[in-house]
């Protein structure tokens, strides 16, 4: 439980640590190509701005040249001095022709005029635009135009010169197709030989038409955005924002997109900005805007103002194809790091574990599993240390165990003999007993005292008593067999269990054996001793069924064998066992 | 549940409280009432006010006419407006009587009777707070003296030189004054008279402007001599800003003025806070600060623009509005006067 909580520790600190430091790398590399997205969008969307500028602006240089082909054919001047002089029908009629011929290449065109400079602007040649129709107004229809900024601006210029009005909703009357629509006029004057300017010649073009055809290559989420100099929208992807100044509103595309005002105040040449979504009929866009310097080059201020859109939601794709790219790599290296945890938190609690074990193992039976310890790290060191404990431990415990041996020893046995003593022989009877009782058997207890032992002690010696004392303890362990014990109870008062005899006889036997043996002289250190012992038998169960009872009668028949001039033996008698407790 | 109802309570004890002051809803255009102005009608009458602010005459209509002008109860209007609303039922008359700062006005704004679009069979309407005249600028190099006559726009002497805008109801009523007409009402009679005033104008004039700023850089650009001032003192400033001598001149057949007034709407709940409202409003105090704060003048003081004997013609509506229009469309596209006939 321990071993796999340090692990799971190590392991989740680890992966925490790798999942923090890929979230925050993760997290910058997102921000920040989060933020070349959305650049290099706005670079695209730039480049196609200019793009198109660049096509807008060629495609008024074809209208100027247009025009200024139309003011050099020789019918225009004709015409428009005919009016004064003679018949002109041929000239007029080789113009319209030449109006309608460049008319039927050039489908932006709402209408082509020859205006007269004098006569308060007459139109002395018309042709409009009318659905599929080129349609050529009667003079009678003809208007005055000199009021008009594209009449009175041209006929200030010299030939070769061209002018660019202003983009407004034309609101002539009679215009066809071209009336209260988007029209840029672009004129340029036609001149007499003397270089006096007689007419101009006035192509309307139609601005929503051309931007139409511009828009074709672009994306088609692409939006187009036109401003003139003031900021008024003259195009814009709602109809209903464009061309509010008409209408006594002023709708300024610097309202909209702040970086804009930079172009109108003329301190930039080019824009882009993002527009955040504010509600979900306004989604947010990038923009891109270039001014772009229109008209005469004599009339420097003026200039449109050209912007494209695309709506934010195409580059919130790619930014969340970015961020999705992004996740994934950081769940790669998120299972990395798993791996890479799991894998260092095993290398580092592998040898704890195996320390753990061995320590365990210890602890259940003292077996000594030695460490590798050949680590130069603190696993290492660790790992003598619980060797050099493990060691310290078991010989302790050996030196525990001796004593606790010798301590026993002495608790049991007689110290001079080595003999059991009394409780150890009490033990042993008792279990006898216990055993005899079970198998239906029969045991022999034996009270042996010695004779004259006391006048030994007394002339030759306690050192010479004790050794005697031995002598007789090594003799009644000859007489006896391995099964049988000896034991010493007293000053000379020793006694002998026989677990197992047959009968009295078997007991009557080693009793004999006994006392003859004793009755050998002894010799010790130079002195010949003379000793005897009696001997008392008792029998199990044949003279008493308890331990005392049994004891007593042993006791019973030494003390008769003593009585009797010892060096002999007594069994007890008793007529019937039960009746002597 | 316990907080929705203290909340409901509260909001109750609030309504209540807010109907035990009375309220007064004004309706008024962007710079007509600054706060301070408010905060002390509400000290002076222990009132409420709520001001609805406006930016075109379109707006002002659509809200004073929903519900009968039961939504507010005073409104400040141009006379044309005013009398449009007089036509539809959606003011009420004035109790004169409860207005005593109007005998501090000059004479021309006193007398309600002198202003055409402001009474009706005998009772006013309305009480005359703010206006601008639409005079003509000049440039004073080009012009020794003065422009006395709005004639001058068609003198060839200055064809090419002369500005004007392009508008078709004042177009008529200038083209009216100059042949020594009345400019708001022009008899069938009198009109192909007035449409070739207008194409005579047409072939005098450089062009017809719409925006001031565009009025400037033409100016600027075309030396121009002579403009039509639609935008008044707002634009002669413009012009002078822009650094061009120009003078500013009231001809003597009058000049196009709006008035601005204040009225009581029709369905008004508080009439008499409402008479004591108009009365605050162009107390000496208010109208001169207004003057000072948003350069309009007063009906007070004299303007320093046009003197107190300059006829002023204040806007009426026009005989026909429709009619002008599509003429005028027809004049500016460049139709000759043949094509009228």
């Amino acid at each position: 439980m321990m071993r796999f909580g340090i692990a799971a520790k190590l392991a989740l600190l680890l992966l925490g640590f790798g999942f923090l430091s890929m979230g925050l790398v993760g997290t910058v590399a997102y921000t920040n190509s989060r933020t070349t997205v959305l650049e290099s969008a706005q670079r695209e969307l730039l480049t196609a701005t200019q793009v198109l500028g660049r096509q807008f602006q060629t495609n008024m240089e074809i209208v100027s040249s247009d025009a200024l082909m139309l003011s050099r054919l020789p019918s225009a001047p004709r015409v428009a001095q005919a009016r004064l002089t003679q018949d002109h029908s041929a000239d007029e009629a080789a113009l319209v022709a030449a109006f309608e011929a460049l008319m039927v290449v050039r489908p932006a065109y709402f209408q082509v005029r020859l205006i007269s400079a004098a006569q308060h602007g007459l139109e002395l040649v018309r042709v409009d635009r009318d659905g599929a129709n080129l349609i050529t107004v009667a003079a009678a229809d003809m208007q005055e135009k000199s009021h008009n900024a594209y009449v009175f601006n041209t006929l200030a210029l010299g030939a070769g010169q061209v002018y660019l009005s202003d983009i407004s909703l034309n609101h002539e009357q009679g215009a066809h197709d071209g009336l209260d629509k988007p029209t840029l006029r672009v004129a340029t004057p036609v001149t007499a030989a003397d270089g006096s300017v007689l007419a101009l010649v006035v192509i309307n073009l139609d601005l929503n038409g051309l931007f139409e055809r511009l828009k074709a290559d672009l994306p088609n989420a692409y939006q187009v955005y036109l401003s003139n100099h003031w900021g008024d929208y003259l195009i814009h992807p709602n109809p209903a924002e464009a061309f509010g100044f008409d209408a006594g509103r002023r709708i300024f595309i610097q309202d909209a997109f702040k970086p804009v005002a930079d172009l109108i105040k003329g301190t930039g040449g080019s824009a882009v900005t993002s527009v955040p979504p504010i509600t979900q009929r306004s989604p947010g866009l990038v923009a891109a805007f270039v001014r772009l310097p229109y008209g005469a080059q004599r009339d420097e201020q003026r200039f449109v103002v050209l912007g494209l859109s695309q709506p934010m939601a195409q580059v919130v794709k790619q930014i969340e194809h970015l961020g999705w790219r992004t996740l994934q790599v950081m769940l790669a290296g998120g299972v990395g790091a798993l791996l890479l945890a799991v894998l260092l938190a095993r290398l580092v609690t592998q040898p704890l574990k195996r320390m753990t074990e061995a320590m365990q193992g210890f602890a259940e039976d003292q077996t000594v599993s030695l460490l590798n310890d050949n680590r130069q790290d603190e696993i290492g060191v660790l790992a003598a240390s619980l060797n050099a404990m493990q060691n310290t431990l078991v010989s302790n415990l050996q030196e525990l165990n001796a004593s606790r041996d010798a301590i026993e020893q002495l608790a049991q046995h007689d110290p001079l003999t080595g003999l059991p003593n009394r409780a150890l022989f009490q033990d042993r009877l008792v279990q006898a007993m216990t055993q005899a009782e079970r198998d239906h058997g029969a045991l022999a207890l034996m009270f042996v005292d010695l004779d004259g032992f006391k006048p030994v002690n007394d002339l030759y010696g306690h050192q010479v008593g004790d050794e005697l004392l031995n002598v007789v303890a090594q003799r009644l362990q000859d007489c006896v067999r391995r099964m049988d014990t000896v034991g010493r109870i007293g000053g000379d008062e020793f006694v002998v269990l026989l677990p197992l005899v047959s009968s009295v006889n078997d007991a009557v036997v080693v009793a004999e054996k006994i006392c003859q043996s004793l009755h050998e002289a002894v010799n010790i250190e130079g002195h010949h001793v003379m000793i005897s012992a009696s001997v008392g038998v008792a029998l199990y169960p044949d003279h008493a069924h308890d331990m005392k009872t049994l004891i007593h009668f042993a006791d019973t028949a030494m003390y008769l064998a003593k009585k009797a001039g010892g060096s002999q033996m007594k069994v007890a008698v008793v007529a019937n066992p039960d009746r002597a407790v | 549940m316990k907080r929705s109802v203290i909340l409901l309570v509260f909001t109750l004890l609030c309504a209540v409280s807010a109907h035990a002051v009375e309220t007064l809803r004004v309706l008024a255009w962007p710079g007509y009432v600054d706060a301070d102005w408010v905060a002390k009608f509400e000290q002076l009458f222990a009132a409420r006010v709520e001001v609805t602010l406006v930016g075109s005459d379109e707006v002002l209509w659509q809200k004073i006419s929903a519900n009968q002008g039961a939504d507010f109860d005073v409104v400040a209007a141009n006379t044309v407006e005013v009398s449009r609303y007089i036509d539809h039922k959606l003011v009420q008359p004035l109790n004169l009587a409860r207005l005593p700062n109007v005998q501090q006005q000059l004479p021309r704004f006193k007398n309600a009777q002198n202003i055409s679009g402001i009474h009706r069979l005998g009772e006013v309407f309305a009480v005359p707070y703010t206006y601008a005249e639409m005079g003509l600028i000049y440039d004073r190099k080009q012009f020794a003296t003065p422009p006395d006559s709005i004639r001058v726009m068609w003198d060839p002497a200055w064809r090419g030189k002369v500005l004007a805008f392009d508008d078709s109801s004042h177009n008529f009523s200038l083209a009216s004054l100059a042949l020594g007409g009345e400019p708001f009402h022009i008899a069938p009679v009198r009109m192909p008279a007035v449409v070739q005033q207008l194409i005579a104008l047409r072939r005098n004039v450089l062009t017809f402007y719409s925006l001031p700023e565009e009025s400037v850089a033409l100016f600027k650009q075309h030396q121009v001599a002579l403009l039509f001032a639609n935008y008044g003192q707002q634009q002669f400033k413009a012009l002078r800003e822009a650094g061009l001598d120009v003078g500013y001149a009231i001809p003597r057949e009058g000049a196009l003025a709006w008035l601005d007034c204040w009225a009581i709407a029709a369905g008004a709940r508080q009439p008499a806070l409402a008479h004591a409202w108009i009365n605050f409003m162009i107390s000496a105090d208010i109208s001169r600060e207004l003057t000072r704060r948003q350069g309009l003048d007063n009906t007070l003081d004299a303007s320093a623009n046009s003197l107190e004997s300059d006829k002023l013609w204040w806007l009426e509506p026009v005989e026909d509005d429709t009619r002008r229009s599509a003429l005028w469309t027809r004049i500016l596209s460049g139709d000759r006067p043949e094509q009228f006939k």
